[in-house]
């Protein structure tokens, strides 16, 4: 009798569990602890197919020469990328409105600001005579190449590394800042170098150089990407990821912005930003060269340089073009 | 002897399952419908309010550093207004596994919502743009995880509402077959009297006749009005609420499109997009009703929801002024025309179609709660009622059966 009953509860208890088993699985998608984080990361992130232009294959800073004196501002010569720009009055530039110093949105005004922006200002003078007939639309990291392509955009200033494999597919102009990639951590992170990323998230945006040289140089990093560079500064903060590894003016913003964070010394890639235009717009592209020519010349560069950038340390000299010819 | 058994049997039976039935029913009126019906309510409050903050944030972050007292105050009310709304449902134990599932996100994920705006703010006052990554994470948190989850909460609630009404509208059929059994009893035995002792009548019986006659009446007659006052409550009540609340929440939707089109700045296509998408569910495609068709709401539902086709209309056309004026560089003044007190801005109009929608869904609401009401007394009294006529049948059955009996002996 006994054993007969021990039998029966048994028996009923294992039903009890297993229909607890059947209905305890939740939807997916529905855990109500998972924790926050920016819209559009990817943890582990999907990397680009990586390109067939091999690095070393061009000299990436060589941009093409400006012909001759620059066409006075409003006369732009006719036919010219310049002159249609002129007839649509206003020069349209893809920038950044997340990038502290750079390119960024002043919250007390709501107006972009930034060293990007005021180089954007000097183009915009140089072809209409005003730095105000310039409309300026944000665009993510990603978003690049393709603004330009599609002519959403004349000129994108947005911190954009010149390399050989998007010299295939746009122009840039002569390099107008010095980057270099390094990695940022918070201030008591165990972290001391590329060498100890080894299984550590790493964060950096989707479709930057950046993402492709944690794959290269830290191949055993966990690369995690988000749409913007800002949106690592915010997984950093969150603990969501160990490190942020981008252009060190990039990171520079982020440290300005959180002092519990800390820039690593090691720069580990050098990062020539360029102004990127459209493939088929040679002449554009010489025209802004001469502009920034012009600005290395009589000290623009150096005025913009200390108004936004002086907290990166001494005023260096603007970088020497290269030319291609 | 054995008929006097049968038909008392029979007469209890009938008693027992009407006054039973009715009880029930009339419970699950005053209960489940009602209690349904405010868990509904609480539900689309809840959704409304979160989605509420959500454009208020967006549009507090347009306005500079310090945002504006009324903004401010908008977006703390907002989630006041959700987290009251959560407890009344999480309180009313919001039914099936999803509606628990659902409350069980929202609780957890309102206060990561609420942390991550307030992290934006401090950052914005700060004037460095990590807050703007911050509103944008928050926004996310909204869209992906807490109106989805209200939205499920939503549906699981009216669909507990459907299933209450539609238990509580039931036809008594088991009840009413018995009380007619027991009339066509009742006949039986008095032909088989008259026949046996040649008289016509036997008060007793005729008295539990009648009784049973008013029973199965009464069962029935009660049971249709109370359904068809239920069906009223549907279609005039929660029904139109439903559509209203639609509407008020494909507004709010495109006013957060709008505001976040600005604050993306150029890099707001999806935005966009997904504010023509509400904007179409919303007023039509050809912005000529969609949502806000008067179809046969009552009077003053439709001249609400008139005034909120011209509103929803003049706030499209301001819309596309926002975008001229953004697409065209002049940025400040597209958010000047977007979150501006006067009353041309987006903001104003969208305030108006909001209020408008707000009103037409408590002029509902009150339907709702009036036919419902109506349902629950169309039952009142009837178990009692129908109780005392099966005494009355049973008594009238015995004692006449009996009488005839002793009389013909």
């Amino acid at each position: 009798m006994r054993a007969r009953l021990a039998v029966a509860v048994a028996l009923l208890s294992a039903l009890v569990l297993a229909g607890c088993g059947g209905s305890d699985t939740p939807p997916p998608g529905a855990n109500p602890a998972e924790p926050a984080r920016p819209v559009g990361v990817q943890d582990p992130a999907v990397l680009p197919t990586s390109s067939a232009a091999a690095a070393g294959a061009c000299n990436p800073r060589a941009s093409y020469r400006p012909t001759g004196a620059l066409p006075a501002a409003g006369r732009m010569p006719s036919g010219s990328a310049m002159a249609r720009i002129q007839q649509a009055g206003r020069l349209v530039v893809g920038v950044d409105q997340n990038n502290f110093r750079f390119g960024y949105r002043d919250p007390k005004t709501g107006n972009l600001v930034g060293f990007e922006i005021d180089l954007a200002r000097e183009l915009a003078k140089a072809i209409f005579g005003s730095p105000d007939k310039v409309l300026f639309r944000a665009i993510t990291t990603a978003d690049r190449e393709k603004a330009i392509q599609e002519g959403r955009v004349d000129v994108v200033i947005r911190s954009m590394t010149m390399n050989c494999d998007r010299w295939e597919r746009i122009n840039f102009s002569t390099e107008y800042f010095s980057a270099g990639q390094a990695i940022m951590v918070t201030r008591d992170s165990p972290i001391k170098g590329i060498k100890d990323l080894a299984g550590k998230k790493v964060c950096a945006a989707t479709g930057s150089t950046s993402i492709r040289n944690i794959a290269a140089k830290a191949p055993d990093a966990v690369p995690v990407s988000a749409p913007d560079a800002l949106d690592c500064l915010v997984l950093l903060q969150q603990l969501q990821v160990d490190a942020v590894s981008t252009d060190d003016a990039i990171l520079a913003g982020f440290a300005e912005q959180d002092r519990g964070t800390k820039i690593l010394p090691d720069r580990f890639t050098e990062e020539p930003y360029g102004m990127a235009v459209k493939k088929e717009s040679v002449d554009l592209v010489r025209f802004v060269n001469g502009v920034l020519e012009r600005m290395r010349a009589d000290g623009t560069w150096t005025r913009l340089y200390n108004a936004w950038l002086s907290s990166l340390g001494s005023t260096p000299q603007p970088p020497a073009p290269q030319y291609r010819d | 002897m054995l008929a006097t058994a049968a038909l008392v049997v029979l007469g209890l039976a009938t008693g027992v399952a009407g006054a039973v039935g009715v009880r029930q029913r009339a419970d699950l009126v005053d209960g489940a419908v009602a209690r349904s019906g405010e868990l509904t309510v609480a539900a689309q409050q809840l959704y409304r309010a979160l989605s509420d903050a959500d454009a208020t944030a967006a549009s507090a972050f347009l306005t500079g550093g310090v945002e504006p007292v009324a903004l401010r105050e908008r977006y703390q009310a907002d989630i006041a207004d959700a987290a009251a709304a959560l407890a009344v449902v999480s309180g009313g134990g919001a039914g099936d596994g999803r509606g628990a599932n659902a409350v069980a996100r929202i609780a957890a994920q309102l206060p990561v919502y609420t942390g991550l705006v307030e992290t934006a703010r401090v950052y914005n006052r700060q004037g460095v743009p990590v807050g703007g990554a911050y509103l944008r994470e928050a926004s996310g948190v909204m869209r992906e995880r807490l109106l989805p989850a209200a939205q499920e909460l939503y549906d699981a609630v009216s669909a507990e509402l459907d299933e209450a009404r539609d238990d509580a509208g039931a036809f008594p059929w088991f009840a009413v077959a018995l009380g007619v059994l027991t009339i066509a009893a009742l006949v039986v035995v008095q032909r088989f009297l008259t026949r046996r002792t040649n008289r016509v009548f036997n008060v007793g019986l005729v008295v539990a006749t009648v009784a049973a006659v008013a029973v199965v009446l009464w069962l029935g007659l009660s049971a249709l009005v109370a359904a068809g006052r239920l069906e009223a409550s549907h279609d005039r009540g929660s029904e139109e609420v439903a559509r209203l609340a639609d509407a008020r929440i494909a507004a709010l939707q495109a006013r957060a499109d709008e505001s976040l089109t600005l604050v993306a700045r150029g890099n707001g296509q999806a935005f966009e997009t997904d504010y023509d998408k509400m904007m179409d569910r919303l007023a039509g495609d050809d912005r000529s009703g969609g949502l806000l068709v008067a179809g046969d709401a009552d009077a003053s539902t439709r001249d609400a929801l008139a005034a909120a086709l011209t509103e929803a209309r003049n706030w499209d056309s301001a819309h596309k002024q926002v975008r001229q004026l953004d697409n065209d560089g002049q940025y400040a003044q597209a958010v000047t025309a977007s979150v501006g007190g006067e009353p041309t801005s987006t903001a104003s109009i969208a305030g108006r179609l909001d209020e408008r929608l707000g009103a037409a869904i408590e002029h509902n609401s009150e339907v709702f709660r009036q036919e419902v009401r109506g349902a629950g007394g169309s039952l009142a009294g009837a178990d009692i009622g129908i109780g005392l006529l099966a005494t009355l049948l049973v008594l009238g059955a015995a004692i006449g059966i009996q009488r005839r009996l002793a009389e013909y002996r």
